[in-house]
């Protein structure tokens, strides 16, 4: 109950930052909305008649959600935490009895939550404005992004631990941006080793439900479990990092520094 | 202000005391031998910024954490917090470990540590108030009652849904307080809780802070460098130096305790060489000031008749004394002493 009312409280709290700082969120729909836009009329260019472009665009929308939640969730925490330390707040964070682990897991969810619900809306927006229709099973899609995006939070957590350390690590985000892109490309079918590695085997599930209309309990049921566990062993060896990073924070007294 | 009223406070004061007369409760706070060393780069020695500190705060105590720069002060206080990991000691809060059991020791903490840089500015005090309250697992709507009192309380009503941004200083200030004093937490710790803020508002913050202890029986903890707050504020209070405690008593014993040995004198005539000399040897600290015809004596004595070995020396000296006062020290001038007192190894100096 107690970790409900604090998931509740950062919740709210996102809320309010969100229409605070309503420059920053016009402007990133806005961005949103043109990127969707040019993702639309860039897949028509590109696959012309030739291309089935109903599976070419909805494998390239949820590509790109897949790909915009995992660098939100690996950057969004170490940005918070960043921001937190500089403008005083973060020790106060960190004296909750719901725990420090748990207050920014609460954001994290809170931040995809906030997202979703915008990008949805931004996705609804561009398909009135360009008279497109998507296909997407959302019952099967939904779960199967969380799941993929559980090893993107795990680093989130990496990343935001470090940013307790090291304060300001905005310069390995880029890198990190790169490798997820190698991640989502190596093809799982070909190497097995691969399935092991954070988003791969999740993104190769994504295709197979958009372009081979797979539902997910059509899926192989030991994927699926693959999928969960490796997502679930990224998770816990961000969170387990994270939690190393603080002991280290407090060892050296950094938490209050910026 | 008015007395705390919201059922909550009121079923927290009573649950409190059924449980205090059943059993006898754990002290609010109790360290022992708490020690934080913290390395340093290369080859340099590590630097021991708390050293063996010894600390039991009662309920309902409002105590001055003092020390200079660098004293351990604000370490001390975040590894009670648990935001910095003591190297060696015991730290309780009502009785749970912080090492193994924070998330319990931490209901019974909160703290204003940075002044006004502890709330979000883009957010109104009442969203911050419900925030904090919120993040310490304490509903706001079934502590509204007690968020409005608050905000009341600190006179932060009006402003109440205007952004933090746009208050003055002492009313950020203020906010910062009613954020951690929403938590309803049994100690509650105030790092330079006056700071920046002008005479009156400093003045009207010290009389909220004074009555809330006395009325909500917490455990308040202020460290400040403004002594006049320390003296105004706290019953008791703790000084630091160098990593460790070399003053632990209450405020009026330890002006009482300079009160017998301060004196002012003022002669009708002045003093020759020789006379000051042998005044020199006979007390400490004094300190000599012609006025005029007059003379004007400052000193300190060892005891308290050795005052008769002072109107001696004058007597010969051939002076007439027109008026003898015991001066009356502030706690400013208590501190230096206690802090100019204690070599660098520390020890009790009062």
């Amino acid at each position: 109950m107690k970790r409900w009312t604090v998931f509740k409280a950062v919740f709210v709290k996102n809320l309010i930052e969100l229409r605070r700082y309503l420059f920053n969120l016009v402007t990133g729909l806005v961005t949103m909305y043109i990127l969707f836009l040019l993702l639309f009329f860039g897949a028509r260019a590109i696959g012309g008649a030739a291309v089935k472009v109903g599976d070419t665009l909805e494998g390239l929308v949820v590509g790109y959600l897949v790909w915009l939640f995992a660098i939100i969730a690996y950057q969004e925490l170490a940005w918070s935490i960043s921001t937190e330390a500089e403008i005083g707040t973060l020790e106060q964070l960190y004296l909750t009895p719901a725990g420090f682990g748990w207050v920014n897991g609460s954001f994290l969810v809170a931040r995809f939550v906030t997202n979703l619900a915008v990008i949805t809306l931004m996705l609804l927006a561009v398909l009135l404005t360009t008279g497109y229709r998507l296909n997407l099973d959302l019952a099967s899609l939904l779960p199967l992004t969380v799941i993929t995006i559980l090893a993107p939070c795990g680093f989130g957590f990496l990343m935001g631990g470090l940013a307790l350390v090291f304060k300001r690590i905005q310069n390995s985000f880029q890198i990190l941006q790169f490798v997820f892109v190698v991640f989502l490309m190596v093809p799982v079918s070909e190497y097995v080793w691969a399935r092991y590695l954070p988003l791969s085997l999740g993104n190769h599930l994504l295709r197979k439900v958009m372009v081979e209309g797979y539902r997910l309990w059509e899926l192989p049921a030991g994927d699926l479990a693959t999928a969960v566990g490796v997502g679930l062993a990224y998770l816990l060896l961000g969170v387990a990092a994270f939690g190393y990073c603080v002991n280290v924070a407090r060892d050296r007294g950094l938490m209050g520094h910026y | 202000m008015q007395e705390p009223s919201t059922e909550t406070e009121r079923g927290k004061a009573g649950r409190r005391a059924f449980t205090m007369a059943l059993h006898p409760s754990p002290p609010v706070l109790e360290i022992r031998g708490l020690t934080k060393t913290f390395p340093r780069r290369g080859k340099r020695p590590p630097v021991t910024a708390v050293d063996r500190v010894d600390l039991t705060l009662e309920a309902g105590e409002i105590v001055g954490l003092l020390g200079p720069n660098g004293a351990g002060k604000t370490t001390t206080i975040k590894c009670v917090l648990g935001l910095i990991r003591p190297t060696a000691g015991d730290i309780r809060v009502c009785g749970w470990d912080v090492r193994t059991h924070h998330h319990k020791a931490i209901e019974h903490a909160s703290a204003v540590l940075e002044g006004a840089r502890n709330v979000y500015w883009r957010m109104t005090p009442r969203e911050n108030a419900r925030f904090f309250a919120g993040l310490h697992g304490l509903d706001h709507r079934a502590h509204r009652s007690h968020i409005e009192e608050l905000l009341e309380r600190f006179g932060l009503t009006d402003r109440g849904d205007e952004p933090v941004i746009n208050l003055s200083t002492g009313m950020k200030q203020k906010v910062a307080v009613v954020c951690a004093l929403v938590k309803q937490t049994d100690l509650v710790f105030l790092d330079e809780p006056t700071l920046g803020l002008d005479i009156e508002t400093s003045l009207e913050l010290r009389g909220l802070l004074r009555e809330l202890a006395r009325k909500t029986r917490r455990t308040i903890v202020v460290s400040s460098h403004d002594m006049d707050v320390i003296q105004d504020v706290c019953e008791r209070v703790v000084i630091l130096k160098e990593g460790r405690v070399v003053a632990d008593d209450r405020v009026d014993s330890l002006l009482a305790l300079f009160r017998t040995r301060a004196y002012r004198m003022v002669l009708s005539d002045g003093l020759v060489g020789e006379v000051v000399e042998r005044l020199a040897r006979a007390v400490s600290g004094l300190s000599v000031t012609a006025r005029g015809e007059r003379t004007e004596l400052e000193f300190e004595l060892p005891a308290a008749e050795r005052l008769y070995e002072v109107i001696d020396i004058i007597r010969e000296g051939g002076a007439v004394i027109e008026t003898i006062t015991q001066k009356e020290p502030d706690l400013e001038e208590a501190f230096l002493r206690v802090i100019n007192d204690t070599g660098s190894e520390g020890g009790a100096g009062a």
